[in-house]
């Protein structure tokens, strides 16, 4: 154990030295800033002027949503109700961009749909929502409390205005939450890639320089690859953490510096009433903010990346050390890693199916196996697990945890095997021999 | 005293290890000896348990060898490495504690052999800044840092310099005067010659021979005399007898050489020296013993049938 630790120290401290190591630490959060600097300045484009139909069957508008008009959105009304086909296919609402619910169940259950032809951008969902919801607001005050509308907004309960494509009502290609768990899903395969051909670098280097040989006569080859997989595992969490932080921060100043007009209401709307009250209303309503603050449960979701990353690294960390160990040379070790790629495209590919049919056959086969599981597990956490059946990612984790002992098993057999073995060219027979020796 | 019983090793159907056996004492420094590819690093491999004998043990003071027994032993292998971006202190520090050492420990004995070997502005030296020499030194230091009581160097004096060769052998005699147990497998001759007590000869998996190097080198003699004289090449020839034969002969001077005989029937020391009184000035004569290259040529070299060796 003391042996172990001081392998991954060594290699801990490393790669903290190493320049590559710290480049990444800044590179990294500064890509995906960049990533979604474009993704608000991309969603902040399209049509800019829309012509959005109310259909408000009982009346509860009034047919008013605005005191003064917005340039941008142009608001009329229908009296009846409005199936989403005959929207989409009649022809006296072709002029309409958007069709807005407002039917008279609103009023307890804050639920709202938009269908949409052209999807949205961030900052026309943000108008339409914030506007739509001033006024409901404005009614309930009037027919429910004694309260100032001010006073009102800060104990009520937000609208969800939920937007749907026309062309795709069940909007599941588009659940932003699903998008946000493939995203972690990504991340955790990325760090995984990228710091397991850390291990298979480092093993193969190892070998090469045959330093491995004076190692090995003081640490057991299983103490070994643990201290390598450990270390290096932890200089993976420890650029996870800095990560996380350089983007927290980079989306803070972002908000305050870059977008402001997406998160200050001033820009969104005027009303003619009190900044702060509209601050508090952007920030509230804001699809990006009620996203990630609202939406997306980080302290749920970042207590599940970090054990599945953690067991998932273990999984495929102890795979590249046994390739390296069993490599006759560098490029050897980079040709059978080929097949681990694939691998971990294919969890990749799971995960976006799963987010596109999370409730099919396949995608519940993908949440428990072990090479797929922390992606698939990811988005469907974030798109919500039904209610009692939360035990699943347990299971899931269960068996990933099983899966990762197993396969350290026989990489450590590999490994062990492998290691002092010079100059061949793998093959699988050869693996197989390993495999079976103890 | 390290004992190794019966070993045998194969690596799938090639036989590594048949049946070797030998034992090494206490302030003893032990040659291994053989070609390339007869066993000698399978061997050390195992004494180091990095692999484990398919038959037959590995003892130390009567006690079957573990892997507790491994911070007793500092092993040099013959194709070592280091890790070339660490520093020369990082490095003891590392390899030192994994031997059982504590920082503060590594570094004292650090400061001592930077120190004996005049090297103490390396400490803080990345190791890809060192030379081949210089870096052979720390794995040298890197190997005895925590004063092991055996030692096991595959060939320790490769890529030194004469100057360093010599501050390795005396500090291998010096262990060997603490007490330490050495094992040296080398392949240059004239340092087991000069410092080894005890060989064994490994060709083609099997031990072949075992002894100290002055029985081994009196038991493979072949009767030869050297003389070394001053005078005329032809007066010598002419007085030798039948009963001689000129095997070589080395040309020192004009009229300085050293002769190489070969004794012929029942004739002796005394008659070459009564044979030579008053032809030449002989300035010393002596029993020619086979050098240990010449042994370790003579038995690895393969035989082939009407070939006389």
């Amino acid at each position: 154990m003391r042996n172990s630790w001081l392998v991954a120290l060594r290699e801990l401290k490393e790669r903290l030295g190493s320049r590559s190591f710290v480049g990444m630490m800044i590179a990294g959060p500064l890509l995906i800033l960049v990533l979604i600097y474009f993704l608000f300045a991309f969603g902040g484009e399209g049509q800019q002027k829309w012509n959005v139909l109310i259909a408000d069957p009982t009346g509860i508008m009034d047919k008013k949503i605005l005191i003064s008009a917005d340039p941008d959105v142009t608001y009329s009304f229908a009296n009846g109700y409005i199936e989403m086909n005959e929207f989409r296919d009649a022809k006296q609402f072709r002029e309409f961009d958007a069709l807005v619910e407002v039917n008279e169940k609103i009023l307890s259950n804050k639920l709202s749909f938009v269908f949409y032809r052209e999807n949205p951008s961030m900052r026309m969902q943000t108008k339409i929502r914030y506007q739509v919801e001033r006024r409901i607001e404005e009614v309930m005050v009037a027919q429910f409390t004694d309260l100032s509308i001010r006073d009102f907004r800060k104990v009520k309960q937000p609208l969800n205005m939920a937007f749907r494509n026309v062309y795709d009502p069940m909007d599941e290609a588009s659940d932003l939450r699903g998008w946000v768990g493939l995203f972690y899903g990504a991340l955790i395969f990325s760090f995984i890639f990228l710091f397991g051909m850390t291990i298979l670098r480092s093993v193969t280097r190892e070998k090469s320089n045959r330093i491995v040989e004076v190692l090995l006569a003081t640490v057991h080859p299983n103490q070994l690859m643990i201290g390598k997989i450990v270390g290096i595992g932890i200089a993976a969490f420890i650029q996870f953490v800095v990560w996380m932080l350089l983007v927290a921060i980079g989306l803070v100043l972002m908000r305050s510096y870059v977008f402001p007009d997406l998160f200050d209401p001033s820009h969104v709307v005027a009303m003619g009433e009190h900044a702060s009250d509209h601050f508090f209303a952007a920030t509230e309503y804001n699809q990006f903010v009620d996203l990630v603050y609202e939406r997306i449960r980080f302290g749920t979701m970042t207590f599940y990346f970090i054990l599945f990353f953690v067991l998932g690294y273990l999984f495929y960390g102890a795979l590249f050390a046994a390739i390296g160990a069993t490599s006759g040379s560098e490029s050897d070790g980079q040709q059978f890693v080929l097949p681990l790629i694939f691998l971990l495209c294919f969890a990749l590919f799971a995960g976006y199916y799963s987010l596109q049919n999370p409730e099919s056959g396949l995608a519940m086969l993908f949440h428990y196996l072990p090479f797929t599981s922390p992606v698939v597990v990811m988005v469907k956490l974030s798109l919500g697990y039904a209610p009692g059946h939360a035990y699943e990612i347990w299971m899931s984790l269960i068996l990933l945890l099983l899966s990762a002992a197993g396969v350290l098993v026989l990489a450590g057999r590999l490994y062990r095997n492998g290691i002092l073995q010079f100059g061949h060219r793998l093959r699988f027979g050869m693996l197989l021999r390993w495999l079976k020796r103890m | 005293m390290l004992e190794v019983q019966h070993i045998s090793k194969s690596f799938f159907r090639k036989t590594a290890l048949e049946d070797v056996s030998m034992t090494v004492r206490e302030g003893e420094i032990f040659g291994l000896l053989g070609p390339n590819g007869a066993g000698k690093t399978t061997l050390i491999r195992i004494i180091n348990k990095i692999i484990d004998a398919d038959r037959g043990v590995v003892r130390i003071n009567g006690d079957l060898m573990t892997q507790k027994h491994l911070s007793m032993v500092g092993y040099l292998p013959e194709e070592r490495g280091l890790y070339k971006s660490m520093t020369v202190e990082d490095h003891a520090l590392f390899l030192g504690q994994l031997r059982g050492l504590s920082k503060r420990d590594v570094k004292m004995q650090l400061d001592y052999w930077l120190e004996k070997f005049t090297i103490g502005d390396w400490k803080k030296k990345r190791i890809e800044e060192l030379s081949k020499g210089m870096a052979q030194k720390v794995q040298f230091i890197c190997t005895v840092l925590h004063e092991p009581k055996i030692l096991i160097l595959d060939e320790p004096l490769s890529g030194f310099d004469p100057v360093n060769v010599e501050l390795i052998k005396q500090e291998l005699i010096e262990m060997r005067a603490k007490g330490k147990l050495i094992i040296l497998s080398t392949h240059n001759m004239k340092s087991v010659e000069e410092i080894c007590d005890r060989v064994a000869l490994i060709d083609h998996s099997k031990k072949i021979l075992e002894g100290t190097v002055s029985e081994i080198r009196e038991s493979r003699k072949t009767g030869e005399i050297a003389i070394k004289f001053r005078g005329s090449m032809i007066a010598f020839v002419n007085a030798l007898w039948t009963n001689f034969e000129l095997v070589d002969k080395e040309i020192l001077a004009d009229d300085r050489f050293i002769a190489r005989l070969k004794t012929r029937g029942e004739t002796n020391f005394d008659d070459l020296l009564r044979a030579m009184m008053g032809q030449v000035r002989i300035e010393a004569v002596w029993e020619v013993l086979p050098s240990m290259q010449d042994i370790f040529i003579d038995l690895v070299t393969p035989k082939t049938e009407g070939t006389h060796a």
